[in-house]
């Protein structure tokens, strides 16, 4: 079967800067793959190109077997949902009209919606519990609330894959859970491809089927977490040292990072285990 | 399984035949208020058959009224969607339609046509047309095509332009010193005594299109509102759509200043007023403010010609008056 | 074998004729007003406009106010103007009123009316005879035009004449006199502005045998104080034209400068704008207040 994202020696520069290096991945139909990687080290870039909004300057990128360059902005538009880094969108639309925003691609320019579009609509917003938020103002809803009408909004749009930025970065404990186990929900039941760049390795090592670990624009591991989340990878990516042990929940990596306080006289080298 | 039918068309209707009779009323009461009276059945009776036992009043309902209260109705649909527009692209709710340099062009092609002895219409219209054109070009010029969806750099190069042209219109004033003073000040204020059906068929010939135009783009401004990126996921080209509708709204509002000065305050108002009372979907806002801010236009002129004892006041005056209280009041009652 | 008949042609040309004399037959003529454009008007006209308070002031000279129904705002003389409908002023005039009140004829101004309201009116059928006085000459022949217009030729000759006497007799006592006292007219406040060449006031100035310290090519200039200290005039006048400034305030910022002959002999006069800007038959009046105030030594201390 077709990747659903491929990724063929792909290259970008911001003037003279490179940002992205000689890039080859692929993204498996299904799968829920997350980006990792420090501040700098290209993960946006590389999403922007991904979602189409940045034309690769060298190599090819693939969705869905064809060549994104191949594609209309409203093909492309069908087929994957984009949700961009954000702070807040506060404005006076209401849930129900953004979320009914979703539908555009399939629409005609005037973007009238009939009662099919607003079932969906309506299915869209359970699915993410924000139903009953459904006639409030964007601009009354708390950070972790509009994340999910955004999520309800992609999901409207019906695509094959979903690409996030960072959707957790701002959000308190219970909404960074309840986003990831959303995704998680549209990979297992409505077979989407889930791509998400996130800060938090230790959400990714739960919930990843693989990740990419980027630095400098390059790749330093693509696997499952298992195989990427090794304590010297780690610490060459993010530039400090960490303790790779196993979650409490079994079954998953966990990833600590060491105060100074810890660190004995040759750092980097682990402490002895608890 | 059925399509079902639109539902937002449903709400369209319900909100433009209630708007569309409210202009029409108020297109009537300018038919019938002017300076020598209130004639409500006269205008009916002629409207009906014929006012052939007074020509003389025939004459000022049709030839003197009716042009004016059209041109108003125009005026404020022009200004009020503009105002709109520019709300949208710029993402700026202090955005009005001469902002980006529309009005300075517009006032120093005029005054240029007035110094230069030319007669209102063409002559003034087409050099105050042909100034605010060129005040967009340089513009676009200044702050480039890739920024006009960086909407800070436009709408800081518009306010430049504005404030430049506005120097060069106070010089101009104060260096005139003869009756064309007067002509001068009249068109800044806002002046549409002069209205003949010539005029406003060309002008109506020259917006409505553009009217349609933006209609059509509603529902790409209401995706607009997400920002560049998420828009553009959703398959719109941003970047066209914004300079379309940049030029289209240009245009529209350089026509409508160059038939009848700088009336003001429509163009902020009107869109904010509907805002509060309808929400943001622009395909709504797009016929509320077209027959909204036209039907408020015309009875704004209708207060213009009949509250001073003597003359008329400037349009942009009353629709200042009258309107910021009522914006105020609005803005206080759906406090929540 | 047509029968060649004389009766056929004269038949042919008297109708061709005829159409040259249709409008007499209608009681109407054909005029050329003094910008040149023709238009027809009514013989007599009865319903008449006035769009300037100089024509008011004129129809009423020539005894036709009898014709008027309707003035302009501003018309204040003669004092019964003040009773008539008003239009609008004279730049801003109200068309409405105006075809309500169905004139057969309008006067207007070149300089005041704007040309764009004067084609409204006549695209409603309304014909508007323009004049163009700018000069004592021209307002004479203005007057004898409209006495034309208003079928009152013999009150405009009696009127010119007169004017015409009052006008050379002023001139001939200035011919015997060789002094040109140098003057300055102030018609602005602030800023101050003074009459250049082509105006009225100039005019009055040089026939009252004085000079126009302002004279040049543009109509209204503007004067700094310094500048006028500089150019010491003999005499300053000044106009009521600025409303509600009091003519002891202004005079008492010139009496400041002691180096102005001007103020070192007192001779700084206040007088009625109306009198000397208004292409009217009081232009007479002013220009004798002027030879007053410019050579009292000729023609008595003015009051």
């Amino acid at each position: 079967m077709k990747p659903a994202v491929e990724v063929r020696k792909l290259a970008y520069r911001y003037g003279r800067s490179p940002v992205l290096q000689d890039l080859s991945f692929a993204i498996g139909s299904g799968a829920f793959f997350i980006i990792l990687g420090p501040n700098g080290s290209g993960k946006t870039t590389l999403m922007k190109i991904l979602a189409g909004h940045l034309r690769p300057q060298r190599g090819n990128v693939f969705i869905l077997g064809k060549n994104i360059r191949g594609y209309s902005r409203r093909q492309l538009a069908c087929r994957m949902a984009y949700l961009p880094q954000l702070t807040r969108l506060d404005f006076p639309m209401s849930v129900r009209d953004l979320v009914l925003m979703g539908r555009s691609p399939h629409l005609g320019m005037l973007g009238l919606e009939t009662e099919e579009d607003h079932r969906l609509a309506e299915n869209a917003m359970r699915y993410t519990n924000v139903l009953p938020l459904a006639d409030r103002r964007m601009d009354q809803l708390s950070g972790g609330e509009q994340q999910r009408v955004l999520i309800a909004r992609a999901i409207c749009q019906q695509p094959q894959i979903v690409l996030l930025d960072e959707p957790t970065a701002a959000l308190d404990l219970a909404h960074q859970v309840a986003v990831m186990d959303l995704m998680e929900r549209l990979k297992q039941e409505k077979n989407i491809t889930v791509v998400m760049i996130s800060h938090d390795v230790n959400l990714a090592a739960m919930y990843a089927d693989r990740l990419l670990l980027l630095k400098d624009g390059g790749i330093l591991g693509i696997g499952p977490p298992c195989e990427v989340l090794h304590h010297q990878r780690l610490e060459k990516a993010y530039g400090c040292p960490v303790l790779v042990t196993e979650s409490p929940l079994g079954g998953y990596l966990r990833i600590t990072p060491v105060p100074r306080r810890f660190r004995k006289q040759a750092p980097g080298a682990p402490p002895a285990d608890p | 399984m059925s399509l079902g039918r639109p539902v937002i068309v449903r709400r369209m209707l319900l909100l433009s035949i209630p708007l569309l009779v409210v202009l029409l009323a108020a297109v009537y009461l300018g038919m019938s208020i002017g300076s020598t009276g209130v004639d409500l059945r006269a205008v009916a009776r002629s409207l009906a058959g014929g006012l052939s036992d007074d020509p003389t009043l025939g004459t000022i309902i049709w030839q003197i009224r009716f042009p004016r209260a059209l041109l108003a109705a125009l005026i404020g649909a022009t200004l009020s969607l503009g105002g709109l527009v520019f709300q949208a692209i710029l993402r700026n709710p202090l955005a009005e339609p001469y902002i980006l340099g529309i009005s300075g062009g517009a006032a120093i092609g005029a005054i240029s046509g007035i110094l230069l002895g030319l007669s209102r219409f063409p002559g003034v219209s087409l050099t105050s047309f042909a100034g605010s054109m060129a005040t967009l070009l340089v513009l676009m010029l200044i702050a480039g095509t890739r920024s006009m969806v960086q909407n800070n750099r436009l709408l800081l190069s518009g306010v430049m332009v504005n404030a430049f042209c506005g120097a060069v219109i106070m010089f101009l004033i104060s260096i005139t010193q003869d009756s064309r003073l007067h002509n001068i000040i009249f068109w800044m204020m806002g002046d549409l005594s002069l209205a003949d059906m010539h005029q406003v068929t060309i002008l109506g010939i020259t917006v409505l299109p553009c009217f349609l135009f933006i209609f059509y783009l509603a529902h790409a401004m209401n995706v607009l509102l997400l920002g560049q990126e998420m828009a553009q996921s959703m398959g719109f080209d941003v970047r066209i759509i914004v300079s379309l509708l940049l030029v289209v709204t240009s245009l529209m509002v350089s026509a409508t200043v160059s038939h009848c000065g700088l009336v003001g305050f429509v163009g902020l108002v009107i869109p904010h007023l509907f805002r509060l009372l309808l929400g943001a979907d622009h395909r709504l806002l797009v016929p509320a403010c077209l027959l909204g801010g036209g039907a408020y236009m015309v009875l704004c002129d209708i207060l213009a010609r009949t509250l001073p004892s003597h003359g008329e006041m400037p349009a942009g005056v009353v629709t200042a008056l009258i309107g910021a209280p009522l914006f105020i009041y609005l803005l206080k009652r759906t406090e929540r | 074998m047509r029968k060649y008949s004389p009766a056929g042609h004269i038949f042919l040309l008297s109708l061709c004729l005829s159409w040259l004399l249709w409008p007499a037959l209608l009681g109407a003529r054909q005029v050329v007003d003094q910008l040149g454009r023709r238009m027809q008007i009514a013989d007599h006209p009865e319903r008449v406009i006035a769009l300037a308070p100089s024509i008011t002031e004129i129809i009423f000279s020539l005894h036709q106010e009898h014709r008027l129904v309707g003035v302009t705002l501003f018309s204040d003389y003669p004092p019964a103007a003040r009773k008539l409908p008003k239009v609008g002023s004279y730049v801003q005039l109200d068309i409405e009123k105006i075809v309500s009140l169905k004139p057969d004829l309008c006067i207007g101004i070149r300089d005041g009316n704007p040309i764009a309201l004067v084609r409204r009116l006549e695209s409603l059928g309304i014909p508007v005879y323009a004049v163009n006085p700018t000069d004592l000459e021209r307002v004479m022949e203005t007057v004898d035009e409209i006495g034309s217009l208003l079928d009152s030729q013999e009150q405009a000759q009696r009127l010119t004449a007169a004017m015409h006497a009052r006008v050379q007799a002023v001139k001939a006592r200035i011919a015997a006199s060789r002094s040109r006292p140098r003057v300055f007219f102030q018609i602005g406040i602030s800023p101050i502005v003074s009459a250049g060449t082509h105006t009225f006031i100039n005019e009055l100035i040089q026939l009252s045998g004085g000079v126009n310290i302002a004279a040049g090519p543009v109509n209204y200039p503007r004067y700094t104080e310094e500048e006028v200290i500089r150019l010491k005039p003999d005499i300053i006048i000044i106009t009521s034209m600025a409303r509600g400034v009091r003519f002891e305030s202004v005079k008492a910022r010139w009496l400041r400068w002691k180096s102005i002959p001007a103020v070192r002999n007192g001779r700084i006069h206040l007088v009625d704008s109306n009198l000397v800007d208004r292409p009217s038959p009081r232009l007479v009046d002013g220009l004798e207040a002027m030879a007053r105030i410019i050579h009292p030594e000729l023609f008595g201390n003015p009051p």
